[in-house]
């Protein structure tokens, strides 16, 4: 599904040059549910950038979904990002003037999709997520939990064959965090890639495989592993 | 005052400052260029007539029937208006002051079109015409009755005398005295000035100077018309005009009357084009400045919103809401200063422009001065109330992430 | 997706209704500015006949006083005057080479004996040729102009404008009817149909801006009754007595246009003009150098002064004020949609091209611009009508405050131009943010 090879990213001022990827490398398949861990200032978000096609990169390999991406335009860019990535923010990312439904709503207006097309997507999503009945409701009038889920079912309204997550539950409280994750997790079943990104451990422990990641470098990619039946997002997963 | 963070902000946002400082340079080229047209209009509209216009009006009429004679039909118009009761005086004229049309001809110093020479207006008029027109001597004397030309069929009828006002005087014999001299039309036609008056306004028609009058005793009517001019008592103009109108109408029926106006609505049409001038350049000034005050004043309330977090976070190290007031304002000063700056340049370009292309006079440098001060007074005020209202932003906005 | 945009347009409006009150305002007023002075501005220094621009000449040959104290317009000495003398004009006239040709001239009038007793009133009439009426496409409500004979004769002809055949006969079909002008019977043979060309180029010797024609005779009325013209008339030389020396003399009363249609008909009424000005030079006439023209009415216009330097400067003023205007919304519009980026760029993220961002921006400026320039039209409108408020005088400029089609093709499209313009610049530099620049994720 995604594969990196050497990606370097290099962010230049007049005086510094700071060195955010260096010859990073990863290999996501398509399905797994992998985490990216690494402290403050390691380089997640520059990841996060460049995998989800925000920000070129200097040098290296990336394929994404079998395509070669350095060789796309902007505009390729933009209907790979609408067609095949979703993303989860850390500060959900509602636009606060639109209700539910026309939040969800936004990634596939770009997909010029006609409205009984998106109707059902919409309708679909917000079920997943337990919020269909709140469709109407603007986001100042949602809790920050239900908030995230929003920004999860617009995530997946588009049927993305991978979705990032960047600190999803970094503004949440524990119950709304397990929420969260849960519906991560039924989501990877059905079939999405997942890449969440985290500063937090235990966070990083429910996923399939956990990449650290320090200075801009992998420090250790453990090989996959399956995911045992029954485990909850209380317990720690071993290895 | 710490200008670093200030002048940071604006490098920040470096398109907006560059606006709103463009916006102020025009305003500034405007407001002061115009405001030197207007001044130099109203001083056209200000310029003495040397005359009483408010009490006078002028009849104009033409006989159309074959048995219309002009010297009765003068005569007894003559006859009715001196009889009037809050009539002054009246007098037939070759053409009405201040009214644009009237013939116009070059008088020469000496014979065969050589010496000084000047442009004139022609007033032909009789032994009243002094005291109709309300022109004071200076020099001579006034026409006699026996003087004046009975009317003629003649259509250029020369004269041997003439009155000239001072500024004619002046042109054709500058330092010497011109009374007693003798003067000369474009055919040789020698005239005697017996007559110095005081300056007043003739017909002002296109490209001849004002001033420049010769009062011609002959009865004027050459071409089937003539004109009344007469001259009432205070404040009695149009009302006496009116039923003037109406008698003259009804008097004699040969001749019809064509209109009949005072001289100030004459006065008025001459000044109409200055005037509408001024109120169009006063009324786009007015907007301008308008605009560009409410665009500062909405800009900046704009980016007060916008910075809350940096307010709040400048709030939290310490500032006093006096700091925040001063931090916006100076970032204003400096937008309006910059602007006023280009302005000047600005201002200074387009007046010299107007004086080249146009003939206007160069810009009186006290205007731009004026203009300065009143823009960056403006430009200040206007950022004013919202930089207040900065201040109020509370420091628990900077800890905010949501 | 135009009906997206158009939503999400909508929606920012309603988010800062102070600023975009200010943008719409602004954007109205400048384009209204434009609009009234525009509008003056095109009416005067507009050709009133111009579908005929390049087939219109108005003939001047140059024959006053040799002197230089003199000359005939002191602002413009090198000009010949724009009037012929009677010897001139009919020698002129006489000239096959013109395929139509007219003599202008204005008389006092004064109309009397109209059924009715309505009282004799002052008439503004034009003497003129035949051809007069075909030449400058004069409509005709009831009835034509005259025959060659009736110039000739002078026959009593007369037609009246559409306003004196209201006042003097309640607008009826007076065609046939008798009627005393300047106390002898004429009749009636044609009545107008609304005619008010502005400027009234074929005689700009005065009142170019004043009320139109009242009635036209033919031209040799004035010679048989003996009348001075009425109008504009200039003499030097010798001294004129008589009617028949004024006929004989220097001066010049007679306007002279000529209808040519091809190059060649030009250069040969040229030639004509030029032969004739060689031999009355050896006579003794025609002192100063040849300066004999044909001019076209746009030249015609622009050589008599037309437009003032004042209705110039208040044109540039109005631009300026529309600079002003621009500048104002385009500071706004940066702001506003700067303000907005971390939306856009989480739209971007979401998946939206730089193209898709471009033109949701630019609806949004499209749509103020289309908001503004309505209003701006009938603030334009309203403006004009103060503006004929204005001119109490010139009965002409009140007159010029119409909303002519040009104008107003003008006005939208320059409503049109400038506000996109002013906003593609803030639409296009939201477009280029990177995607990531304003995402918060830390």
């Amino acid at each position: 599904m995604l594969k990196m090879q050497d990606i370097s990213k290099v962010y230049r001022t007049d005086l510094i040059e700071t060195h955010a990827l260096r010859n990073f490398s990863l290999e996501v398949k398509s399905g797994q549910f992998v985490a990216v861990s690494g402290p403050s200032g390691s380089g997640k978000t520059t990841f996060l950038n460049v995998a989800g096609l925000l920000e070129t990169f200097d040098t290296g390999v990336y394929e994404l979904g079998g395509e070669d991406v350095s060789r796309l335009s902007d505009d390729a860019r933009s209907r790979m990002r609408n067609e095949k990535i979703g993303f989860i923010f850390q500060s959900f990312n509602l636009i606060p003037d639109l209700d539910i439904y026309d939040n969800v709503d936004v990634p596939l207006r770009y997909r010029r999709m006609k409205a009984a097309e998106r109707h059902s997507r919409i309708t679909k999503a917000l079920e997943l997520v337990g919020l269909a009945s709140r469709m109407k409701h603007m986001p100042s009038q949602l809790s920050g939990g239900q908030q995230q889920r929003v920004a999860i079912a617009r995530a997946i309204a588009g049927d993305p064959a991978l979705i990032f997550a960047d600190e999803p539950t970094g503004n949440l409280d524990s119950l709304m965090a397990r929420q969260v994750m849960d519906l991560l997790e039924q989501i990877n079943e059905m079939g999405t890639t997942i890449v969440l990104v985290t500063h937090d451990p235990e966070l990083a422990r429910r996923a399939q495989r956990n990449i650290h990641i320090v200075d801009g470098l992998v420090i250790d990619s453990p090989p996959p592993y399956e995911r045992r039946a029954g485990t909850d997002a209380a317990g720690s997963l071993a290895g | 005052m710490n200008i670093k963070p200030v002048v940071s902000a604006l490098l920040r946002n470096r398109m907006g400052a560059v606006l709103v400082a463009l916006e102020i340079a025009i305003a500034l080229a405007v407001l002061v260029n115009a405001a030197f047209i207007v001044g130099q209009r109203i001083a056209m509209i200000d310029e003495p007539t040397g005359l009483d216009y408010h009490d006078m009006f002028a009849v104009t009429m033409a006989g159309f029937t074959k048995d219309f004679s002009l010297p009765s039909s003068v005569a007894s118009d003559m006859a009715y208006l001196r009889s009037m009761p809050g009539v002054v005086s009246a007098s037939p004229v070759g053409s009405i002051p201040l009214s644009g049309d009237g013939g116009n001809g070059v008088l020469y110093a000496q014979t065969g079109q050589h010496g000084n020479s000047a442009v004139y207006t022609t007033l032909q008029t009789d032994e009243q015409g002094m005291s109709t027109l309300g022109a004071t001597l200076i020099a001579g004397r006034n026409f006699r009755p026996t003087e004046i030309l009975p009317w003629s069929h003649a259509i250029d009828q020369a004269v041997p005398e003439i009155i000239v006002t001072q500024s004619l005087a002046r042109a054709l014999f500058p330092g010497r005295q011109a009374l007693g001299q003798v003067v000369y039309d474009v055919r040789n036609r020698p005239m005697t000035i017996i007559g110095i008056t005081r300056d007043f306004k003739g017909q002002v028609g296109a490209g001849t100077p004002p001033y420049n009058v010769a009062l011609m005793p002959q009865l004027a009517g050459a071409f089937g018309g003539y004109y009344c001019l007469v001259r009432t008592e205070p404040g009695r103009a149009e009302a006496i005009m009116r039923r003037a109108e109406r008698e003259l109408a009804v008097r004699n029926t040969t001749r019809v009357i064509f209109y009949a106006h005072t001289l100030d609505y004459f006065k008025g049409q001459l000044d109409s084009e200055n005037r509408n001038m001024a109120i169009f350049l006063v009324a786009v000034t007015a907007l301008i400045l308008a605009i560009t005050c409410l665009g500062i004043f909405g800009l900046t309330t704009f980016n007060v919103s916008t910075r809350t977090k940096q307010i709040g976070t400048m709030r939290a190290v310490g500032a006093r809401k006096r700091d925040v007031v001063s931090h916006f304002l100076l970032e204003n000063a400096i937008i309006v200063a910059l602007g006023v700056l280009v302005g000047c340049t600005l201002t200074l370009g387009v007046g010299y422009w107007l004086s080249r292309a146009y003939g206007m006079p160069r810009l009186d440098l006290y205007f731009l001065a004026a203009g300065v001060f009143i823009l960056a007074a403006i430009g200040q005020l206007a950022a004013w109330q919202p930089a207040r209202r900065a201040a109020s932003v509370p420091p628990s906005v900077a800890t905010r992430t949501v | 997706m135009l009906g997206y945009y158009l939503w999400l347009a909508a929606k920012s409006f309603r988010r800062n209704p102070g600023l975009t009150a200010l943008m719409v305002g602004a954007i109205a007023l400048g384009i209204s500015t434009c609009i009234v002075t525009l509008t003056v501005y095109h009416a005067m220094s507009g050709n009133p006949i111009w579908w005929k621009n390049n087939i219109l000449y108005a003939v001047t040959m140059d024959g006053w006083d040799p002197s230089p104290s003199d000359p005939y317009d002191p602002a413009h000495p090198q000009l010949a005057p724009p009037q012929l003398t009677y010897r001139d004009a009919q020698y002129l006239y006489q000239s096959t080479i013109p395929r139509r040709k007219v003599l202008i001239t204005q008389l006092l009038g004064v109309l009397s004996g109209a059924p009715g007793e309505t009282a004799p009133v002052h008439v503004m009439t034009h003497a003129v040729t035949r051809d007069f009426f075909s030449m400058f496409d004069v409509p005709f409500e009831y009835g034509g102009g005259w025959s060659a004979s009736a110039d000739s004769g002078p026959e009593p002809v007369i037609v009246l404008s559409k306003e004196q055949n209201d006042k003097l006969f309640g607008g009826a079909d007076s065609v046939g009817q008798t009627i005393l002008w300047n106390d002898h019977r004429f009749r009636i043979v044609g009545v107008l149909k609304n005619w008010r060309p502005l400027p009234r180029f074929y005689d700009m010797t005065t009142r170019r801006w004043g009320e139109p024609d009242d009635a036209y005779v033919p031209f040799q009325w004035g010679p048989a009754l003996q009348i001075l013209p009425g109008g504009n008339s200039s003499c030097w030389g010798d001294p004129v007595t008589t009617y028949q020396d004024y006929l004989g003399s220097e001066c010049v009363w007679i306007e002279m246009w000529a209808e040519l249609p091809t190059a060649q008909a030009r250069e040969r009424m040229q030639a004509y003009m030029d032969s004739y000005w060689a031999v009355q030079r050896k006579a003794g006439r025609f002192a100063r150098p040849l300066n004999n023209h044909l001019t076209d009415v746009s030249d015609w216009l622009k050589v008599n002064g037309v437009v003032s330097s004042d209705s110039r400067i208040l044109l540039r003023l109005a631009f300026a004020f529309l600079i002003v205007c621009l500048i104002n919304t385009v500071g706004i519009l940066l702001a506003k949609f700067l303000r907005a980026a971390p939306t856009t760029g989480l739209r971007r993220a979401l998946g939206a091209s730089r193209r898709q961002i471009f033109l949701q921006h630019l609806a949004e400026v499209a749509t103020l611009s289309f908001v503004g320039a309505a209003l701006g039209l009938a603030l334009g409108a309203a403006g004009l009508v103060g503006v004929h408020a204005m001119y109490t005088y010139g009965g002409a400029y009140g007159v010029l405050a119409r909303f002519d089609p040009i104008g107003i093709l003008w006005a939208l499209a320059l409503a049109a131009v400038s506000t996109l313009a002013a906003g593609l610049y803030p639409a296009w530099a939201i477009g280029r943010l990177p995607p990531s620049l304003y995402l918060k994720s830390r």
